[in-house]
């Protein structure tokens, strides 16, 4: 085994010890939550009910069916037995729904939100951040005070200006969902016009933000660049000035790609504030309902998804950036 | 008499600063450099010697600005050449640069040999890729490099190896007039060796015609160059052979420069080094007269009214308004003292 797989497989342990760690928090931590997740459901069945026995025994129950009626550690116990087996457990708030069934419901809605929004965002940000350090002048100056505007304005506070001009008051676009209330989703031109529609708003927000920061982040990096000593070198060398506008860009984009990353990888539970104002009905908005109802089984699937793939994202990522820069692989080599 | 390969006259560069004034950093340099030549440009910090260096080259990058002059490489002046013909006629091949850090003249994601590709890509499009290989590991050979360092990455290279990487590829083409902008200054001294060996090297196998080797260590000098030139305040104050320069040295700055070097020889010890007192005029506002004159102790008041022309006496050329034997008179009543 050479150093560098050495260091490969050292560094894939962290990040399995990293979420052995990440799923006993995911379980601990909901139950945390003050409260009893049972009282707030049987109060609402049992609504107008008075026979104290009858609450009584529904709540028995529903203690025995959702398992919470065992110790903690019996309960952990299950819950990773169930977990090797690929099951999430079962809903409180939605019973009987599967939670693997939920996540699989909102996962592309998610996904279909963030993953073109970031990468949109991510290409013009870096293009137009690219421009601007290369360009300077008048260009400069008026891009990077606004991406610096934009970027600086907090996510929640633009998304419901957005939604305030455009769905309330100009009511170019629906106010909340990922498609019209009375569909029911079906591959049909009218199904498909309306989940567009509504995703406009959402994805322009995201894009906004993401655009901002990419292009302030690789201004700074082209302008670094720009000035190091190995451009006037290769300048002094002959070689023309497309080729050293490649070299520029190419190094300059080094970060950027480690900040695509990270967005891709906490992308699944990542817009959260962006799905709850819009109502999108992603992991961000259930994962809300689930806290507000302390539906355990829920949260913890949401933040083990959410967790899994932070990691994978970053495990992948030191993996490319091995490849495309060789400080960095120097370093890890060293590392071991 | 050989053929003058490098010309320069009048040249005159400038920095615009942001309070759009200008500095005048080379201020009318003139010289000639003949075939199998090398002259070295001694000067303190700030004197102009490494935008010299850079004027050298033909490109101007701002803040840096061309004024007036010639600078001519075999007879062709590359001033009067476009951008574009300077960039695929001169640069790399005619004349090139090492410059003063070398440690981050290469790209640092970038192997060393797709860099030559890139330059031959630039100036000798014929060669195939495996053409390139087997020239630059020749090269590289020849030079007493391993070529495997073709196959790094610039971080995989010493600073001493880094350096003579650099030098190896400022002159794979083998330019006319190579200009070294301090390349041994980051050293240490098994290295400085190591580079001076390599750039002496490259003279005797004609792969580089003449050297411009810029520094602010006299005594390398010494064991490197024919002559040397001494800059002050963007101008050339004396020039001599080496052996002139170093133990017979005429202009008051010439001397006080020498004086403050570390010789390392008996009675040394406890011996107070002289410093030149003050610093360099500032090259916003220079004086009317002689540059140095505000720190010379030899100074008159004649020396501050109108320009001091450089002149030849005896076989000297140097920028004084006194003759060669009023200043050794000066120099030896001073030492009394």
């Amino acid at each position: 085994m050479n150093a560098y797989t050495k260091y490969f497989v050292n560094k894939f342990l962290w990040y399995f010890v990293t979420l052995l760690i990440a799923v006993g928090l995911n379980f601990i931590l909901p139950r945390l939550i003050e409260g009893n997740p049972v009282s707030i459901i049987v109060s609402q069945m049992t609504q107008g009910m008075t026979d104290s026995d009858t609450i009584k025994r529904v709540y028995e129950t529903f203690m025995v069916e959702f398992g919470i009626d065992k110790p903690l550690g019996t309960q952990f116990l299950i819950y990773v037995k169930n977990l090797l087996m690929g099951d999430l457990g079962t809903s409180f708030g939605l019973y009987p729904k599967k939670v693997t069934d939920i996540l699989a419901s909102a996962v592309p809605w998610t996904v279909g939100l963030q993953l073109p929004a970031i990468l949109v965002g991510w290409i013009l940000g870096n293009v137009l951040g690219a421009v601007a350090a290369y360009k300077k002048g008048v260009f400069d100056k008026v891009i990077f005070p606004v991406a610096l505007f934009i970027n600086s304005i907090p996510f929640f506070t633009l998304a419901i200006i957005m939604l305030y001009v455009f769905g309330l008051t100009l009511k170019w676009f629906p106010l909340s969902g990922g498609y019209d209330f009375q569909m029911i989703p079906h591959l049909s031109f009218d199904f498909i016009f309306s989940v567009i529609r509504h995703h406009t708003l959402p994805f322009l927000s995201i894009v906004l933000v993401t655009i901002g920061g990419q292009a302030i982040g690789m201004r700074e990096m082209s302008i670094y660049e720009l000035n190091s000593d190995y451009v006037l070198y290769s300048k002094l060398l002959g070689i023309r000035d497309s080729k050293i506008a490649k070299y520029v860009f190419r190094n300059a984009m080094l970060p950027q790609i480690t900040g695509l990353a990270l967005s891709i990888g906490t992308m699944v539970g990542g817009s959260l504030i962006c799905e709850i104002v819009f109502s999108y009905p992603g992991i961000g908005t259930w994962l809300f309902t689930a806290i507000r109802q302390l539906d355990y089984p829920l949260i913890s699937g949401c933040t083990l998804l959410i967790a899994v793939s932070v990691l994978l994202a970053n495990f992948t990522l030191e993996i490319i950036y091995g490849f495309i820069d060789p400080r960095i692989k120097a370093a890890q080599m060293e590392d071991h | 008499m050989s053929e003058n390969i490098l010309e320069v006259k009048g040249l005159k560069t400038y920095y615009k600063t942001r309070l759009r004034e200008n500095v005048y950093a080379v201020d009318g340099v003139d010289f000639a450099l003949e075939e199998g030549k090398t002259l070295g440009i001694a000067g303190e910090s700030g004197c102009g010697k490494s935008t010299l260096a850079l004027s050298l080259m033909g490109f101007y990058f701002p803040p840096l600005h061309y004024n007036s002059g010639s600078i001519s490489i075999n007879g062709t002046d590359i001033m009067k050449l476009t951008k574009e013909q300077l960039r695929t006629q001169v640069s790399g091949r005619e004349i090139a640069y090492i410059p003063q850090a070398a440690m981050n003249a290469l790209n640092p994601t970038m192997k060393i040999i797709r860099f030559i590709e890139d330059i031959m890509k630039e100036h000798r499009p014929e060669l195939t890729k495996q053409q390139v290989w087997q020239m630059a590991s020749e090269r590289f050979e020849t030079l007493n490099l391993s070529p495997k360092v073709l196959n790094s990455y610039p971080n995989e290279l010493s600073g001493g190896m880094k350096q003579r990487t650099v030098i190896a590829i400022s002159t794979i083409l083998n330019p006319k007039v190579l200009i070294a902008d301090e390349p041994t200054s980051a050293l240490d001294v098994t290295s400085q060796k190591a580079v001076i060996k390599l750039l002496k090297n490259l003279l005797e196998k004609k792969f580089i015609k003449s050297l411009v080797f810029i520094t602010h260590e006299l005594p390398l000098l010494y064991h490197v160059t024919d002559e040397i030139v001494v800059m002050y305040a963007g101008e050339f104050v004396e020039r001599g052979t080496a052996e002139q320069m170093i133990f017979d040295p005429v202009h008051p700055y010439t001397k006080k420069l020498m004086g403050s070097i570390l010789v390392p020889e008996e009675g040394m010890k406890g011996q107070k080094l002289a410093a030149i007192p003050g610093a360099p005029p500032n090259l916003k506002k220079v004086p009317a007269g002689c540059r140095f004159a505000d720190r010379c102790s030899f100074a008159r008041d004649e020396c501050r009214e109108g320009k001091v022309e450089i002149k030849v006496v005896d076989g000297r050329l140097y920028r004084c308004l006194f003759d060669t034997e009023t200043l050794k008179e000066w120099y030896e009543n001073e030492q009394q003292q």
